[in-house]
This record gives structure tokens, sequence and C-alpha cells, in this order.
């Protein structure tokens, strides 16, 4: 493998920041509980409590060995660090990062739902002209609007995933479970 | 209203309740920059109103035998022009930041030797994207949703699912390359350029073989080819020869164009300006009537060769290399700008201006040849121009 020049270490390591990040995903969530399947919380498996936390259909103080056991302190902290986002996200499971976010309008424009609801602005890569649009940018970053439009919303929902792929900063995650 | 931010210059923005609309954060930044930054005019370090300020401006000029004008890339035409007279009166040496970026490319495009077109055509009609050498994501946060890759365009309405190609030509990877659907990294960019040509030709090239018809190929099946070259092209290649039959052989293969990657909202302006007024782009010296590389600001500054600078929106202490800036504060330093910066810190006058698009109305020419047109917002502060006409007036 070639030696990397200077420059290209610095990107690289400035790069990382958003892939370093831990996903909240129910495998990361799965790593930090006690991982004894006591089944106290009424699930079957501590993984099937994980997935239930990423959904939002349970939520942490239910875990009462993770909560009670002095030596699970630090992963209780990790994990109230790790489910932070999710008190913000959208009905969707839309998580944004404003801090993250650029406002380049990647998502805004690539939005299926976007392009349709506006024909005449998102989807020739302009502002939104009309108040039906899903995302939309204000102050330079990200916001989500009318999510019930959304193509992951409700019972039919589909996995889109066309904000996620344009945004290299990963500034918009869904909560997957 | 329009954000000149950078070179897309965005005419989408919207101010609805102090919050701005589709700006990304650099627009955002400049917007709100301007309406909350509180600076005052300074002359020979004390603080004093803006046509004193102005007047002593004036006097340093017309004291000055070796006078430099520098910078004009974010204001409007009118602007430029007058700085154009300024220098032309004073006979003294003008240049902006083209001369150490995209000069060349532009000097290219407006003498025909290269084919261009504008962001609107690439959007309604491309279907094959290259970025090389850089990285828009960072410089230009809207230039890949609103004009390249992201929008549905009147023939491309697939959008960027299957009917664009986004392909990035770099030293390293970059969040635009993560975009990309090919990422090429090349050590050296002219090698590869004549690969390209190899490969065009039917040849079999020395180095990049499979990435060079990989792209090739890909071109050849395109119908409308854009390349977009940034300081990494600028900066890799030493003959732009090179560069022009490389374009030349893919127009063999299909309708291809080139726009360069200017940051600087006006810059194509400046060197258009300057070029219908004595036919050079930048570095001009209108003592001596030509223009030459050590007419450029770096080179004047290097050999110490001026006594008093012209600045208007630029901030060449934090943008040029340590050893050539720190010659700066040698020089009489007159600054235009907006906001406080390294240069307002030495310089010797400071004229607080409104920025383009929000105090300041008028024209620019984006960096693809096609004409804005913007109007002022508030009319509180004074403008580029009516200080330039202030000190054209009075020498």
């Amino acid at each position: 493998m070639k030696i990397k020049s200077g420059v290209q270490k610095i990107y690289i390591i400035y790069n990382q920041g958003a892939d370093v990040m831990v996903k909240l995903s129910p495998m990361n969530l799965y790593q930090l509980l006690p991982k004894t399947n006591c089944k106290e919380c009424g699930e079957q498996t501590c993984m099937a409590f994980a997935f239930k936390l990423v959904s939002r259909e349970r939520e942490l103080v239910e875990c009462r060995p993770l909560m009670e056991d002095s030596k699970y302190a630090q992963q209780k902290k990790e994990l109230e660090e790790l489910l932070k986002p999710l008190e913000d996200a959208t009905e969707t499971g839309m998580i944004i990062y404003p801090e993250r976010c650029v406002g380049c309008g990647n998502c805004v424009v690539a939005c299926p739902v976007n392009v349709s609801e506006d024909p005449h602005g998102c989807a020739i890569g302009l502002g939104p002209k009309n108040d039906r649009v899903i995302l939309r940018i204000v102050d330079g970053k990200v916001q989500a609007y009318n999510v019930s439009t959304c193509r992951r919303f409700g019972k039919n929902k589909i996995l889109c995933n066309g904000c996620i792929v344009t945004c290299p900063t990963r500034a918009i995650e869904f909560a997957e479970g | 209203m329009i954000c000149t931010g950078c070179a897309c210059l965005c005419d989408d923005i919207e101010l609805e309740n102090g919050k701005v609309h589709n700006a990304c954060i650099k627009g955002v930044a400049l917007i709100k920059k301007a309406q909350n930054t509180h600076f005052t005019p300074v002359a020979d370090g004390r603080k004093v109103d803006g046509e004193k300020a102005i007047d002593e401006a004036i006097t340093k000029i017309q004291n000055s035998e070796n006078f430099a004008i520098y910078g004009l890339d974010t204001v409007p035409l009118r602007a430029q022009q007058i700085a154009i007279d300024i220098a032309k009166k004073t006979e003294g040496y003008i240049d902006d930041a083209s001369s150490l970026c995209m000069g060349v490319f532009v000097e290219e495009i407006l003498l025909e030797r290269i084919k261009s077109t504008t962001l609107e055509e690439v959007r309604d009609r491309a279907d094959f994207t290259l970025y090389w050498g850089a990285d828009p994501f960072n410089s230009h946060p809207r230039h890949i949703s609103r004009f390249t890759y992201y929008p549905r365009g009147q023939f491309r309405q697939k959008g960027w699912e299957e009917d664009r190609y986004l392909a990035v030509v770099d030293i390293r990877e970059s969040y635009t390359s993560k975009l990309a659907k090919k990422i090429i990294m090349v050590e050296n960019d002219e090698e590869f350029i004549q690969s390209l040509i190899d490969v065009a030709n039917g040849n079999t090239p020395s180095a990049y073989l499979r990435d060079a018809v990989e792209l090739i190929t890909r071109i050849k099946k395109s119908e409308f080819g854009v390349m977009f070259g940034g300081l990494g092209l600028r900066y890799g290649l030493s003959d732009i020869g090179l560069l022009k039959n490389l374009l030349d052989e893919l127009n063999n293969l299909t309708e291809f164009y080139f726009i360069p990657m200017g940051c600087h909202p006006n810059m194509r302006g400046f060197n258009e300006l300057l070029f219908a007024s004595v036919g050079e782009l930048n570095s001009y010296s209108f003592r001596d009537g030509i223009r030459d590389s050590t007419f450029s600001f770096s080179s004047l500054l290097t050999k110490e060769q001026i006594d008093t600078i012209l600045i208007v929106g630029a901030d060449p202490v934090a943008s040029l290399p340590f050893e050539i800036a720190s010659k700066i504060a040698k020089a009489n330093v007159i600054l235009l700008d907006p906001c406080p910066s390294y240069t307002s810190k030495i310089a010797d006058v400071v004229i607080p201006t409104s920025v383009s698009g929000i105090g300041a109305g008028g024209e620019m020419i984006r960096i693809d040849g096609k004409k804005i047109k913007f109007e002022a917002h508030s009319l509180e502060e004074i403008t580029d121009e009516y200080v330039l006409k202030r000190i054209e007036e009075a020498i």
C-alpha cells in the first residue's frame, strides 16, 4: 500500500469525524446492554429489547439490572448518550444532527416527496415554493416538516433512503429497528 | 434576494422573521454577519467617521508613487469598472485573485479556445459530470444540488438515480467523492490526462488503464458531458495545452464542455471588464501597459515594489503565504471590506462597506459567464462603489 502524503493523512483524520461516531442501531445498543437475557423487562432476549428501544416501544429504564447494578454504570451512561438523539426524532424515526449539516440542500432536492410536491422548486434544485415539502433548509440547517407524507411513515412504509445516501456528513439518520 | 457567499450566486434566498431560508451555512454566515457586524472606520490607528477615512485614503493614494489595487472579486461590476479607471488614472497595478486561481481557465474560455456552457444548461441537459481537483460540497455547498447532479433537468427528468453520472478525479477522498458514482484518485494529473487522450484515440495508455477506459466508455455513452476544473487541476497542470487537447478529444466523442470552479462571486466579472478595457485578464500594469506574471499581486509584494495598496473585499493577509503576506504591512494599506479580518488589523485606513447583495445592488458575472442582477435590501451603509467613485473624482 502506498504511503499517504501529509495532506491526505490530515484529511482522512478530519473526514473520519462522521464515520467514527457510533451509529444508533440495535446491534450497537445490544453491545452495551447486560446481555444476560434475564427477561425482567418482559422481552425474551436483550437483543429483542434493543430492537424495541430503537423503535421507541420500550424505554431504557425498563432494564432493571442496568438501572440498579452499579457494575453497569458506565454502560448505562453510554446508552443514555446514544439514545439522546431519539428524543428529537420525528414520527418516522428521522434524526437530524444540525451540527453535521452544512445546508447543501442535497436531501431537499433528492427527496422523492419534495420532487412530486414541488416540481417547480425543489425538483429543479431551487428552494421550496410551497408548504407541502418534507425537508427544507432554515438558517443553513435542514429541518423536517409534514413527516406524515414521508415514504417511511405509517403501515405501508418503504425503506426510502433518498435523504441519507445524498448526505456525506451523515446529518440525517433513521432509527431502524 | 441573492447570496454572494460563493460563485453559485444562489438567487432563491428568502429572509423571513430574521431567519434565512434556502441558503447554505456559508451564505447564512455572510447574511447574518452583514446584519450584526459593527465595524468602524479607522485612519492611522484612530477611529474616525467614514468621510474622514475616505479623505485619508485619497491623500495616501495621491502621495503614492507605486500604487496597486487588489481584490475586487466580491464587488459588483460598476465598482470594479471604477477601480480599473482609478488604476488607469494613477498608472498603477491592478490584480485580483484570479492570478492565483482560475484566471488561466477563464482566459482560454474568453479567447474561445475552450468550449464552455452555463450552469442552467448543465442542469437541464448534462448526463455526465466530472469534478476534477474540486470539492464543491465544501467550497460551493449548493453546486451539486442546484446545478449538476441532484436536480431534475428539462431533459433529465429521472435525475441522479438514472439519468446522471457523477465522477470525481482528485488526489484524495472528499465529501464530494462520497456522493460520486466513480472516484479516481490520481497522483499526477498530467499523466491521467495523457492516459485519457490515449484511450480516446484508441491507444493503450501507460498508466491508469482501467480508470481511463471506464471513464472514456462512460463519456462515449453520454450525450452532454461537462468537466468542472478546480484548484487541484489548476496546480496539477503545467501546460494548459494538454487540457485543451483532452477537451478537443472528448468533443470528438460527445458534446463536452468545461467550467472552472472559481470560488469568488464576481471574479469572472473583473476578468471580463479588464479584458474589454485592455485585452488582458489580470496582473496588469498601466504604467508599462502590459500584463506580466511579475505584476501579479504576490510577485509585487515579494519584490516590495509597491508603497500603497487599495484592497477591496479581500483578506490577503489570511489567504497568501506568510512570507508574502508579512510584506503587506510594509506598505500603506487602504481596506474596503464589510467585516473585520486579519487585513483590517494591519491596515492604515479601514473603510467599512456594505455586503454585495445586501447593502449594495448591481450586477455580477457568475463563473460560467451568466450575468446576474441584484438589488440592495438595506441602504444603511456606504457602498464600495460610492467610496471608489469619491476616490476617482478626487484624483
